[in-house]
């Protein structure tokens, strides 16, 4: 298990996400934001792509196609000098890792992977092993938030207190990698973390905690009407435990559970009186932060005026 | 240049469906799938056996018998890909990563393609842009579903991103890597001959193709997809509603 002081906070690559870049570009701003307030050196890099997620999680890309895009983007970081990611997507995340390890322990993808970038005339591309640690160089951005929270809850300029919030924790960050998190994968705590630091009284558990947010990659698309279930279960939990506020760590998530929340509400005849954030926002928000020039939350489709009035922000 | 098949990294040739899931790039050597006891934490903790038909424990029984008629049962593409399996077997096995060896062994042999449909231009549009982009059928949808806030934020969006201080959304890739990466790995071959054996197969609902890479402004422009002439991003045709 990874430990806190394990979190880098110097020479961190910023990996970009594409759901955060056109869904909810206010956890990036909110991310710049606080990695500026706690001192954290990072960089983000106009050449670095798509990790690939959507394409290879609805099957389309294979795992060759897949692993040479991280190896090229894992070649900005190195080009650049910032050889930490973080990435604010869960499925950046872990897609990366898994390429990165298998970059490092498969000689022949390795080999493979080489041979296109040299047939391509790529050759500063070119992987040599170990040329990134999947463990000691690739993280969630939440994870760098979370090893600053004392310093959090010296900041917090927002009278939280009251507040009763619940996380939902990425399926992609402590599932996919349960040896590699930060905390226990049946219990994972880190949103709780940085939230209750910021003032916020999280809930310890509530029925369909561990429940996945239901998009399920290819699933909203060829079977809506479970993804929409699924999700609906997970609103429904989340009503009966009364919150007024879900923090998560995905766009994915994000996307599900925001947009999503009204066409269920359509569909499913049901009504619900909490909003979504990342938890990026969340804690930009209680350091002070502008809702939308920082946070972005006009992008949100369930709205937040309520909310932030509630709590004195607007 | 020599032509990479995707199946011999994904798919390769084996005796039995277990051995080309072991011998596949997508799964690691410590998958314990000879090791399952069938004893159903999968099933147990799987959403989408909680949610319809599909029964992992029982997939994985079915794969250690090499029952080949996994390929042909519609509730493989079932799965979320969200891991609650991999988590809580006890004994290393990932039945999250059978179900994506699995699917890639039955579009092979021209099984589910339909599920494919809206997916194949992914390719295209992530080589000319650097980023993906949700699947154009979806963006309508949610056109019809949220209504007028969701569309005006879309075309909104290059005005809220220049307010953030954030960037354009095309990545700079001047010596078009990402394409070389895509044709060199043989993801343009692989995503042609889906494409062509749905339309053969009938099973299309008739999307046009590169529907959605039309809907795209300035394509052909790598810098021109956030921002127009009129600081207005001209948005998707499916959100001209
Ligand atoms: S949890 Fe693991 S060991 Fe148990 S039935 Fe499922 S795959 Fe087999
Ligand atoms: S990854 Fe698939 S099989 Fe595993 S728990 Fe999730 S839905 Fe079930």
């Amino acid at each position: 298990m990874k430990k806190m002081e394990d979190i880098p906070d110097r020479k961190l690559l910023l990996f970009k996400s594409c759901m955060v870049s056109q869904e909810y570009p206010g956890i990036e701003k909110a991310t710049k934001y606080l990695f500026d307030r706690l001192g954290i050196d990072y960089f983000v890099s106009e050449e670095q792509s798509c990790c690939t997620g959507i394409g290879h999680y609805v099957d389309l890309y294979g795992q060759l196609t897949t692993t040479a895009i991280a190896a090229r983007n894992f070649a900005v970081a190195r080009k650049c000098g910032y050889p930490n990611i973080a990435c604010m997507c869960s499925t950046c995340y872990a897609i990366n890792k898994e390429a990165c390890e298998l970059l490092n322990g498969n000689e022949e993808v390795r080999a493979q992977v080489n041979s296109v970038f040299r047939e391509k005339g790529l050759e500063d591309l070119v992987y040599a092993k170990g040329d990134l640690d999947e463990r000691t160089n690739i993280f969630h951005v939440l994870e760098v938030i979370f090893s600053k929270k004392e310093l959090l809850t010296e900041m917090t300029e927002v009278d939280f207190s009251g507040l009763k919030a619940a996380a939902h924790h990425a399926c992609h960050y402590y599932k996919f990698r349960p040896e590699d998190m930060i905390g226990n994968p049946e219990n994972p705590r880190l949103i709780d973390g940085v939230a209750g630091a910021c003032g916020a009284d999280m809930l310890r558990w509530y029925e369909d905690r561990s429940l996945t947010c239901g998009m399920g990659f290819a699933q909203l698309h060829i079977h809506k009407d479970t993804s929409l279930k699924v999700t609906q279960t997970k609103l429904e939990s989340l009503r009966k435990a009364g919150v007024e506020l879900l923090l998560h760590m995905c766009p994915n998530c994000h996307i599900q559970y925001d947009r999503c929340q009204p066409v269920i509400e359509k569909e499913f005849g049901s009504e619900y009186d909490f909003v979504h954030m990342n938890i990026a926002q969340f804690a930009a928000l209680a350091l002070g932060a502008d809702p939308y020039k920082v946070c972005g939350l006009q992008t949100h489709s369930v709205p937040l005026e309520n909310f932030l009035e509630k709590y004195g922000i607007i | 240049m020599t032509l990479i098949q995707i199946d011999e990294y994904d798919t390769p040739a084996g005796k039995s469906l277990a051995e080309t899931i072991k011998a596949s790039i997508r799964t690691p050597d410590s998958l314990g799938l000879d090791r399952c006891i069938q004893c159903g934490a999968c099933t147990a903790s799987c959403p989408a056996a909680r949610f319809t038909a599909y029964n992992p424990r029982l997939l994985v029984k079915r794969v250690l018998e090499n029952d080949r008629g996994v390929l042909e049962d519609e509730t493989l593409w079932n799965c979320f890909y969200c891991y609650t399996c991999q988590l809580r077997c006890p004994r290393n096995n990932s039945p999250a990563k059978l179900v994506q060896v699995l699917r890639q062994l039955a579009l092979n042999e021209g099984i589910g393609l339909e599920n494919m449909e809206h997916f194949l231009g992914l390719g295209e549009f992530f080589a000319a842009h650097g980023i993906s982009q949700v699947p154009e059928h979806y963006l309508g949808k949610m056109a019809e579903a949220l209504g007028s806030s969701w569309v005006e934020f879309k075309r909104d969006l290059p005005a809220i991103r220049a307010e953030l201080g954030l960037g354009s959304l095309d990545i700079r890739d001047e010596r078009k890597e990402i394409r070389s990466i895509l044709e060199g790995t043989g993801h343009f071959e692989r995503a042609e001959s889906l494409r062509a054996r749905l339309k053969e197969s009938g099973a299309s609902e008739g999307i046009e193709e590169n529907k959605f890479l039309n809907a795209i402004p300035g394509k052909n422009k790598s810098e021109d997809i956030n921002l127009e002439k009129n600081g207005r991003y001209s948005g998707p045709e499916a959100l001209i509603v």
